[in-house]
């Protein structure tokens, strides 16, 4: 009965940790963008809560807290309300399949940094993403108001065509681990990470990856140009709060997977560095979280630099281009494995 | 077309605008002010606030003859003159009123000044809650023309006694016409 309750303990206890993790970094990732992005504008971003603006999350989110909480006329107020909820849980729920560092030997057994290993993570973890996609369609749905709907509209078309390139560009890899465990993905990985055999694959999930968080160049469902804010026009105070903590949790789980499907995971660039001085030193964890920083701030990069595309373009590049490819490159890893083994 | 072919699967387009962008977040500093921390350097001849202005002995310039509320195409000047007590022939600006909200910043007023009593000072902060803080009298405009110009010119000793003197024998003096 009690060592029930300590699992239960222990269970909680690596949630609530994973979790502020995450938003603590959700929240200067927001940061980290505006001043990255206004670096290379040659600006200076926020600079005023803090030094150099170190505070401005806090301050943001303070504000957010205490705004009016409106909600249009002729709005379905029971789905307005739920939305950003739905959109919210799935993304933060991702985080629970995401092995973070290598299993270590504690005082207490073994110590899995991480909340859960299920034998099929990375479904999990597509299946999770695609509910997170009712969130924006239902909150444009719901607002009563023609950006918002737009905004859905196009998002519904976006997720729908950008998730088949998604998940056959990660079959690759997963014919390569022969297993559907992030964990076992990752051991897989050992000596030689999954980029060197499957590059196009990687540029295929990186380009899917940024058309299911909305990134620029794919932003159309919130195009600030055309549709005000995209789906999420009409919301304020701690429900816009949600749709934006969800956005940013999205951007951070999606670097999570491409680390670890392509990058190695924990593991480091060459197998001698685990285990010979100086790199000994350095904490699997702290390999992993650097390749996750170094898509999240490709995803920044890119931000800073490409226009947004027309929807034909959009349309046309995820039908008519990238799902042929990952078709020829899922059929030519299949045969490729098939001769092998 | 096998080129432009090439381009495209390489991405070179993207990778050169990712170059631009990294050069631009590495070695170029930013060039925005943090304004109200740090404020730029105004040219020479800016137009900000127009300011009246002293002689070096503390006495205004201003001489009460309305040439700046002839000049002004916005009708924002109105001066009020009258004669100085004790001397009927020198005359001073009795009340100076400047609607600033109205000004255009043209500077044809500090034009037309005979006696270079006004000048457009470097102050360009106009924000106020209240409106009425806008419509400044002589005594603010003299204020922000000591704080603005605090070298004053010499006031001409020599006009001054001449000017004296011609005053004072103006009616002894032959009649010119003879």
């Amino acid at each position: 009965m009690a060592e029930t309750f300590l699992n239960i303990g222990v269970i909680l206890l690596q949630i609530v940790i994973v979790l502020g993790v995450v938003l603590g970094h959700v929240a200067y990732l927001t940061l980290a963008e505006r001043k990255v992005l206004s670096f290379m504008q040659d600006r200076l971003g926020p600079m005023e809560v803090g030094p150099h603006g170190l505070l401005q999350p806090i301050a943001d989110g303070l504000k957010l807290f205490f705004k009016e909480d409106i909600v249009p006329a002729g709005a379905n107020k029971f789905i307005f309300s739920i939305a950003p909820i739905i959109s919210l849980v799935p993304a933060l729920i991702g985080f629970a399949v995401i092995p973070f560092n290598e299993a270590a030997t504690g005082p207490g057994g073994i110590i899995h940094p991480r909340i859960t290993d299920i034998n099929i993570g990375i479904l999990y973890i597509l299946a999770f993403s695609s509910v997170g996609a009712y969130g924006i369609l239902l909150g444009g749905w719901a607002s009563n108001s023609k950006y918002a709907l737009l905004g859905g509209l196009r998002s519904a078309a976006q997720v729908i065509s950008y998730e088949l390139t998604m998940g056959l560009s990660i079959i690759g890899v997963v014919l390569l681990s022969q297993s559907l465990s992030m964990v076992d993905i990752t051991m897989a990985q050992k000596d030689h990470w999954n980029i060197l055999f499957q590059p196009v694959a990687f540029v295929l999930y990186i380009i899917s990856a940024l058309a299911e968080t909305n990134r620029i160049p794919f932003d159309l469902p919130e195009a600030e140009s055309e549709l005000v804010a995209g789906w999420f026009t009409e919301y304020s105070g701690m429900r816009f709060a949600f749709y934006f903590l969800a956005e940013y949790a999205n951007m951070i789980i999606v670097s999570s997977v491409g680390a670890i499907l392509f990058l190695g995971g924990w593991h480091a660039p060459f197998h001698f560095m685990e285990t010979n001085a100086p790199f000994y030193m350095i904490s699997p964890f702290i390999w992993f979280i650097l390749k996750v920083y170094f898509i999240l701030f490709f995803f920044i990069w890119l931000r800073g630099t490409v226009p947004r595309l027309r929807y034909d373009q959009l349309m046309k590049l995820g039908w008519k281009i990238m799902l042929p490819v990952a078709f020829v490159n899922l059929i030519v890893t299949a045969i490729v494995i098939y001769w092998l083994k | 077309m096998i080129k432009k072919f090439l381009h495209q699967i390489m991405f070179i387009e993207i990778v050169q605008g990712l170059y631009l962008t990294m050069k631009h977040l590495i070695i170029k500093r930013p060039i925005t002010f943090q304004y109200p921390h740090e404020k730029r350097e105004l040219p020479d001849g800016y137009r900000g606030i127009l300011v009246q202005l002293r002689y070096d002995d503390g006495s205004e310039k201003c001489v009460g003859c309305s040439l700046c509320e002839a000049a002004c195409p916005s009708r924002c000047i109105k001066v009020i003159s009258d004669e100085v007590n004790g001397n009927p022939l020198q005359r001073y600006a009795k009340e100076y009123i400047f609607d600033l909200s109205k000004c255009v910043f043209c500077a044809f007023c500090v034009a037309a000044c005979p006696v270079d009593a006004l000048a457009m000072s470097k102050f360009y902060e106009y924000s106020t809650y209240n409106k009425r803080d806008l419509i400044l009298n002589k005594e603010k405009m003299l204020q922000m023309g000591d704080k603005a110009f605090p070298i004053r010119q010499k006031r001409f000793d020599i006009t001054k006694k001449h000017l004296n003197i011609f005053n004072l024998g103006k009616k002894n003096f032959p009649p010119v016409h003879q």
